[in-house]
């Protein structure tokens, strides 16, 4: 008794003592009420950092909304970004450039709702911090004050961005760099264009991934290099690298929600998904088959049957609700609903028996 | 070619009549080479049509571009940008909290992707109680900002009426909603079915009437007995879409993610309405996806040779690596010298090749079976090259390519 006393105790001591050093909540949250906060629970850049260390690769998703989060959450992905693609794959724009803050924020308080296990990064959307740092800064802590976020991601590697970062993390806000096919400059690089595929960019490519780092990153994302390029970038950060479209030797990937979902079959949008995207579900097709069915069923007015019908008046009240509507003159009515009411009780005609 | 010129002129004059029955200007000039195709979008003659000839009109809602192109691709008949986004969208309790800015984003969403259904777009609690004019200024901007085609209001209180008057006076055209009000749980005492006593199910004829009467071309009818469903839709003359009222209303109406059964998880599985059927479980799908996506990247399975597309030519590379050790990155430097030999099997594919060479100079000969593996391989490679080495092989050899064998070259090749 006396030893299970004592484990009880020690194991108490190490969850208070991990717990604290590990989580980015306060230890006790006396005003959260008797929900349990269970604070151990949610992803921590520490855990990220053990991963890396330990050279397993970190899994990482895109999600918009509640129920993507909740699916994220279920299937234990380390960390839920708030992508501004959100501007093309739930908003149908062409670009990440037309999202703004607001739209942005909505976002992410949906996803902090859904989402209790994994990191949540939010996305600096275009326009929203490259005037300065000042504006930066700004952006990045609405996204963690009224977006319930964790971290936020920025792209970019020019000086500017480098010392926006820089000053975030120093407002205490935990900064995910992006580099190669950085969406937001499309402008600039002439479309989705991979880069890092001729020696200048090849070496840009590491030097910003340093820089940010530098600057206190706690990871990278790269986006559509050669793997040879991903593989030296990783292999000269102490940070993780998050890779998509950067072949395998990253310390983690991401890939977009919808993308991986095969959320979009429809032929004009099939020739848009990405190369480099493996579809793990082809749910654009569950989905139309699904809304078919719906079609066809309540054409046919087969649904909604006996069992999609549930509830029910009683045949006194029913009587007297006939009453009123011939009172009101509503004749027709009132036969449709004595007709309906026998339609919907068959056992009536052998309850007589 | 009389009859010809006959069958042109009824075609145009059939095109006309769509400018009657188009809710949109007959040439849409400022649209660019785009084709406008006004007669495709489902208009309220259209929903008339099906309620006169007793066909059930379909209506599911939508949040979001993806959600609005489903809905398109599958045909149904009106979309709804239902103020239920707090709850499935935004994981809210109740359709309480939601904002008109929200809403219009969500509007906007599925306007973009939604070329054919009808749009309704539901006003949300708060933006249209206090007076007739905010109603109408809430409308105004779910039409003009939002892109709706029309709009939906819950309730049959008297200012309701007035409201709901007032919008279509204003040009708009109007849903009504009776029944269960999902924002009005607070005096209903939840989200509790109705018409369930005399006085309830009278209301619920009399306001859907009364709506009528305002001007809206249907009614929503919420959780009520089919029989009170069934009266109500007789008495009135235009069209009833219902939810949880049983089969004999003039259409149906579910919501997105509960027909498609998008959340397995256990917490919500308990609150799936009891009314609406699951014709998926894309939940399900949805999780299976991810788990395996998860598997893949922690096996360091994916991304795999064929999703990692992007190439650096050799030079490059070459050049990429000096850079690299002038900057003092050596071990960034061999790792992208392995990166880059790990990533070309062509030195694997070589040294099969070779080892081809070694066994037939051992005397051994090849089968039809060997021959096509290997051929499906360099095809896979794109190694054109060597799949005509083996096709000349294969002749020296005495052997005829089958089938088989052109099978996988040009699946692969091509």
């Amino acid at each position: 008794m006396a030893a299970s006393f004592v484990r009880s105790c020690s194991r108490a001591s190490r969850a208070i003592t991990t717990v604290r050093f590990m989580s980015n909540v306060p230890e006790n949250t006396v005003y959260g009420g008797p929900k349990s906060q269970n604070p151990n629970q949610r992803v921590t850049l520490t855990q990220l950092r053990q991963k890396h260390r330990k050279g397993e690769p970190i899994t990482m998703v895109t999600a918009y909304d509640y129920p993507s989060a909740v699916h994220i959450d279920t299937a234990g992905i380390d960390v839920c970004l708030v992508g501004d693609s959100a501007a093309m794959v739930v908003h149908g724009y062409d670009t990440t450039l037309p999202i703004s803050l607001e739209e942005m924020l909505v976002h992410c308080r949906a996803v902090a709702r859904g989402a209790k296990r994994p990191l949540l990064v939010g996305d600096l959307p275009f326009g929203t911090y490259e005037s300065s740092t000042n504006q930066a800064v700004d952006t990045a802590v609405r996204v963690l004050k009224e977006g319930g976020m964790d971290a936020i991601k920025l792209e970019g590697g020019s000086p500017s961005r480098i010392t926006a970062a820089k000053s975030i993390v120093e407002a205490g806000i935990a900064v995910m760099g992006h580099v190669g096919l950085t969406p937001q400059a499309i402008s600039v690089l002439g479309g989705f264009r991979p880069q890092g595929k001729n020696i200048a960019s090849a070496v840009k490519v590491v030097e910003t991934a340093m820089a940010l780092q530098e600057a206190g990153c706690f990871s990278v994302v790269l986006e559509c290099v050669p793997p040879p390029v991903a593989a030296a970038a990783t292999s000269a950060l102490n940070i993780p690298t998050i890779g998509i479209g950067a072949g395998p030797f990253c310390s983690g990937q991401v890939l977009v929600y919808h993308d991986l979902l095969g959320m979009m079959q429809h032929p004009h949008h099939a020739k848009v998904t990405p190369k480099f995207c493996k579809q793990y579900a082809q749910v654009g097709e569950v989905i139309n088959k699904a809304l078919l069915e719906y079609k066809e069923e309540v054409s046919k007015h087969f649904f909604p049957g006996p069992s999609h019908s549930p509830y029910k008046i009683a045949s006194r009240d029913l009587d007297g609700f006939l009453s009123e509507l011939q009172k009101l003159g509503l004749d027709k009515a009132a036969s449709a609903a004595a007709a309906s009411a026998e339609k919907m009780e068959p056992s009536d005609s052998s309850s007589s028996q």
